[in-house]
Order: C-alpha cells, then sequence, then structure tokens
C-alpha cells in the first residue's frame, strides 16, 4: 500500500490533470447536448491549436499568451465554418459523427504533413515550474488550466441558466419549432455556439501545446477518455463536464498509483458504467 | 380584419391536409374552428403559426403577407401559438418557460409587468416558478402554455385543443380564461374538438371536415343546422 503523501499528490495530479479532459469535454458537450452534433474533430481542433501554439512559440518566440489571443478567435471562425456545412448538408446526429470524422482524419494528414510525425515538444520556462504546498507539489501550469477551466464552465453555465440567449439555446435543444414559434433564430444561435466550442478547443490546445508532447496521431489519444466525461457530466453541462473530467482523472490517477500504471486506461470506462447503473439523482 | 386566410392548402410531404380554407379573425373577435379528429384543425393552426409552409393562398396579419415571413419571425408581428399537448420545454423551470415567451426585445422589456400578469391569472404558478415544467400536472403545464403566449404580448393568441386530456373541471376554467384573453385585448383563434365549449365562448365560428371548410356563421346558428347537431352533439 503507497504511502499517504503518495496518495495524496496522485489525488492531486490526478484531479489537475483532469481539468484537461473537461476543458476538452466542454466544448464537445455543448454542441451534443444543445444541437444534437457530435463534434469527433473537436481533439483535432485542440491540437491544431496546440502545434500553431508550439510553431508561434518556438520558431517566432511569441509567449503562448499571446498566441492563444490569436489562435482562439480563429478557432471560433473554423467552429462557425464547420457549423456552415453542418447547416449547408442539413447533417443530423449520426451525420455530424462521419463527417467530423473525416475533418479529423483530413486534420490529422494535414497536420503531418507540416509537422511530420515526429514528436514536438515546446520547451518553456513554465512547464517546470510548481508550487510546495506542504508534501505535495502542485505544477503551475496544471493549475493554471484548471482555474481557466473552472472560468470558462462557470461561465457557460451562469450564461446558459441566466440570458436570454442561453435560455432559448436550451429551449430549442427541447423544442426547436416552439422556441422558433416564440421568435428564437436557432440557426444563427447555432453558429456562436459551434463557433465557442471550437475556441474553447482552442484554449485546450494551447494548454496541450504547454503541457504534452505533440504528435499527429495523438489527437486520437483523448477520444475515449473525454466522451466517458462527456456522458458523465451529462450532455450540455459544461459544469458537469469539468466536474466529470476531474472525476475521471482523479481516479486514473489513484488507479496508477495504487495498481499498476497499467490500468489507468479502463478506468474512465469503468467509472462510466458504474455512474450509468447506479444512476445517482444528485447528476 | 386582423387576420386574413384565402384559399389557404397546407399538407405534409404529398399529401394535403387542408384545402382551399378561408377564414377571417377580427381585432377583438373570438373565431373557433370545430371537426372532428384528423380533419386537419392543428395542419390549419400551425400553418397560421408559421410551423408550417402554405404551399399556396394568402395570409395576411394585419395588412402584412406572412407567407413569404420566416418562422421565427411570426412572433414579432403579434402571433402566439399555445400549441397541442402544451410542448412545454420540461427540463427548464416554470419561469423559464414563462420568459422564453418574452425572448423577443419588444415583449422583453416589459418582462416584470407580463410576469405579474401571469402569475395574476395563475397563482399556483407563482409558487412552481422554480420546478422543471415537466414535473406540473396536465392543468397546470396548460396554464404555463397559456401563460408563455400571454409574455408575447400577443395580438392574436392561437389555441390548439387547449381541453385536450384535462379533468372537466379544469376545462371550464380553461375557456374561462380564453374569454380573459380577449378582454385583454388580443384576439383568438381557437381550435377545438370540444365542440359546445368552444362555440360558447366564440363570436364566430367555422366547421372543418377533410381538411375543407363546410360551414361558417354565428355559433346560434350553427347549432341550429341538422348536420351539426347530428356529427357534433349527437342529438
Amino acid at each position: 500500500m503507497p504511502s499517504v503523501t503518495l496518495l495524496g499528490q496522485a489525488l492531486i495530479s490526478g484531479v489537475l490533470a483532469g481539468g484537461l479532459y473537461g476543458l476538452l469535454a466542454m466544448g464537445l458537450s455543448l454542441s451534443w447536448g444543445l444541437l444534437r452534433l457530435v463534434n469527433l474533430s473537436h481533439f483535432a481542433l485542440a491540437f491544431l491549436a496546440a502545434y500553431i501554439v508550439y510553431e508561434l512559440g518556438t520558431n517566432y518566440h511569441v509567449e503562448p499568451w499571446w498566441s492563444a489571443a490569436m489562435v482562439v478567435p480563429a478557432m471560433f471562425a473554423i467552429g462557425a465554418g464547420q457549423h456552415w456545412l453542418f447547416d449547408r448538408f442539413k447533417v443530423n446526429e449520426l451525420g455530424s459523427l462521419l463527417m467530423t470524422f473525416s475533418f479529423a482524419v483530413i486534420l490529422e494528414v494535414a497536420i503531418q504533413l507540416y509537422w511530420t510525425a515526429d514528436f514536438r515538444r515546446y520547451e518553456t520556462e513554465y512547464a517546470t515550474r510548481s508550487l510546495k504546498v506542504g508534501p505535495f507539489y502542485i505544477p503551475v501550469l496544471d493549475l493554471t488550466l484548471c482555474i481557466v477551466a473552472g472560468a470558462l464552465a462557470w461561465g457557460t453555465w451562469l450564461w446558459l441558466r441566466q440570458t436570454y440567449v442561453g435560455k432559448a439555446l436550451r429551449a430549442a435543444a427541447e423544442d426547436p419549432e416552439i422556441a422558433a414559434a416564440y421568435g428564437v433564430n436557432h440557426k444563427k444561435l447555432a453558429y456562436l455556439l459551434s463557433g465557442i466550442g471550437a475556441a474553447y478547443a482552442g484554449v485546450a490546445g494551447t494548454f496541450i501545446a504547454l503541457i504534452a508532447t505533440l504528435a499527429p496521431a495523438q489527437i486520437w489519444t483523448y477520444l475515449g477518455v473525454v466522451f466517458a466525461v462527456v456522458i458523465i457530466g451529462r450532455l450540455g453541462n459544461p459544469l458537469g463536464a469539468l466536474l466529470a473530467g476531474m472525476l475521471i482523472g482523479a481516479s486514473e490517477s489513484l488507479a496508477q498509483a495504487v495498481l499498476s500504471p497499467a490500468w489507468s486506461p479502463i478506468v474512465s470506462f469503468s467509472v462510466l458504467i458504474v455512474i450509468l447503473l447506479w444512476d445517482p439523482e444528485w447528476l | 380584419m386582423l387576420l386574413e386566410a384565402r384559399h389557404l392548402h397546407v399538407g405534409y410531404g404529398d399529401a394535403p391536409a387542408v384545402w382551399d380554407v378561408s377564414l377571417d379573425v377580427g381585432a377583438g373577435e373570438i373565431v373557433s374552428v370545430i371537426g372532428p379528429n384528423g380533419a386537419g384543425k392543428t395542419t390549419l393552426i400551425n400553418a397560421i403559426a408559421g410551423l408550417l409552409r402554405c404551399r399556396q393562398g394568402e395570409l395576411r396579419f394585419d395588412g402584412a403577407e406572412m407567407t413569404t415571413v420566416k418562422a421565427h419571425d411570426y412572433c414579432s408581428h403579434g402571433i402566439a401559438l399555445v400549441p397541442e399537448g402544451r410542448r412545454l420545454f420540461v427540463k427548464m423551470s416554470v419561469e423559464e418557460n414563462l420568459e422564453l415567451g418574452c425572448y423577443l426585445s419588444a415583449a422583453r422589456a416589459g418582462r416584470a409587468q407580463s410576469l405579474e400578469k401571469v402569475y395574476g391569472l395563475f397563482p399556483i404558478l407563482r409558487d412552481k416558478r422554480g420546478q422543471p415544467a415537466g414535473e406540473l400536472s396536465g392543468g397546470q403545464q396548460q396554464m404555463v402554455a397559456i401563460g408563455r403566449a400571454l409574455m408575447a404580448r400577443p395580438r392574436i393568441v392561437l389555441f390548439d385543443e387547449p381541453s385536450l386530456g384535462l379533468a372537466p373541471t379544469i376545462v371550464d376554467d380553461m375557456f374561462d380564461i380564453i374569454a380573459k384573453v380577449r378582454q385583454d385585448g388580443a384576439a383568438v383563434l381557437l381550435v377545438e374538438q370540444n365542440v359546445l365549449k368552444a362555440l360558447e365562448v366564440a363570436d364566430r365560428a367555422y366547421v372543418l371536415e377533410q381538411g375543407r371548410i363546410v360551414a361558417e356563421g354565428l355559433p346560434a346558428e350553427l347549432l341550429k343546422q341538422p348536420h351539426i347537431r347530428e356529427a357534433y352533439l349527437g342529438v
């Protein structure tokens, strides 16, 4: 049995690492829950953003935060552009899965053509910084990610609950016809939401560039875990997505510490199955 | 006339469900459309609400041609629908459902006032304002559906089978509310299977059978016609 300190450290690292799952899940959950569009290319967009941040930082010495300020709006535009295609071809839930799978493959190939299949590492001074709290180490980048993800999740949740646009989006998700009868222009709002989802991929990508080693095939590594996170957090619920991400992150990390690293991949789906069977009321 | 429909044809796919229907609703008037199940009543009212496209004919509201207007712009002209089966946003709270009614900026400006009016009309909704609309009883859900329409500050309210699936005592309340809506200044177009009630509340009425208007007139006159007495009242 590992020591309490080790378990505590595993828990902290897991929760912080889960912030990235949550951040990736948020955009996916919004478009799936509110627009009935499943965007498999969400991860590819995040990695595209990560590569651009890497490129700007490594070759042009742009600070990652400035890169993010350019990449995130660009991703918003790409998301809205993608939605134009969904709209143009009247894509449904299943159709969106196929269409965005092909987007993802195209983006993967494009990334590979430009940046090659080699591993890329964006070296920054931030990567090694950490705070020491008691016996525990808290990496500054992961902490920043969680604060940003928390602010986005909370802000988005409030936006959906408190504003007329947010309420209109939730109403249109339930009954688009009746929402339209009361003046909701769902088409216009859908562009906005698709753009926001992709912009969140841009935010996630910025952190991926700082935290992870990049390779084109990595766009698929988060797919399974993040889908489990989206389902556990409930579709269309950004706060749920973040909390579920942290739950999965912590479970994976604890499984690694207590059992062995080989166990971690099955954790996310085990948690998903347990939660689906248990179906607790507070979810 | 506030609402003028001329030779409307409406349908799903290749099958027209409403043929050559012409009807009028004047300002402040209550007009009922009665008819059996499957006569095309809901199709007709959905077309007037902008939910369905008319394939032929003219639909004018306060002089404006409506057949080319987009579905989400009907509400801004002052048309509000209380749909069949209520169609509330069941996962959202009662108050959020009402707020959706005043989504457009003109109605939004009067949100607080309209809410007070709706809660005055249906005091029970004030107590349930935070509950998900799907958890309410059928009668209460119908109140939310009517409240949502009133929040839009409409010039005409389209009621589609408001008595469907409600207990008899609540049905009486619903028809009282319809009369109150008119007192408030809005016109009413009511589509109903409850023929007696629908004729009682109406100023004028139309009979729709198999997608066509087969009779129209004052309720008292319609009630005298042998065909209507036989088909709808069983006497």
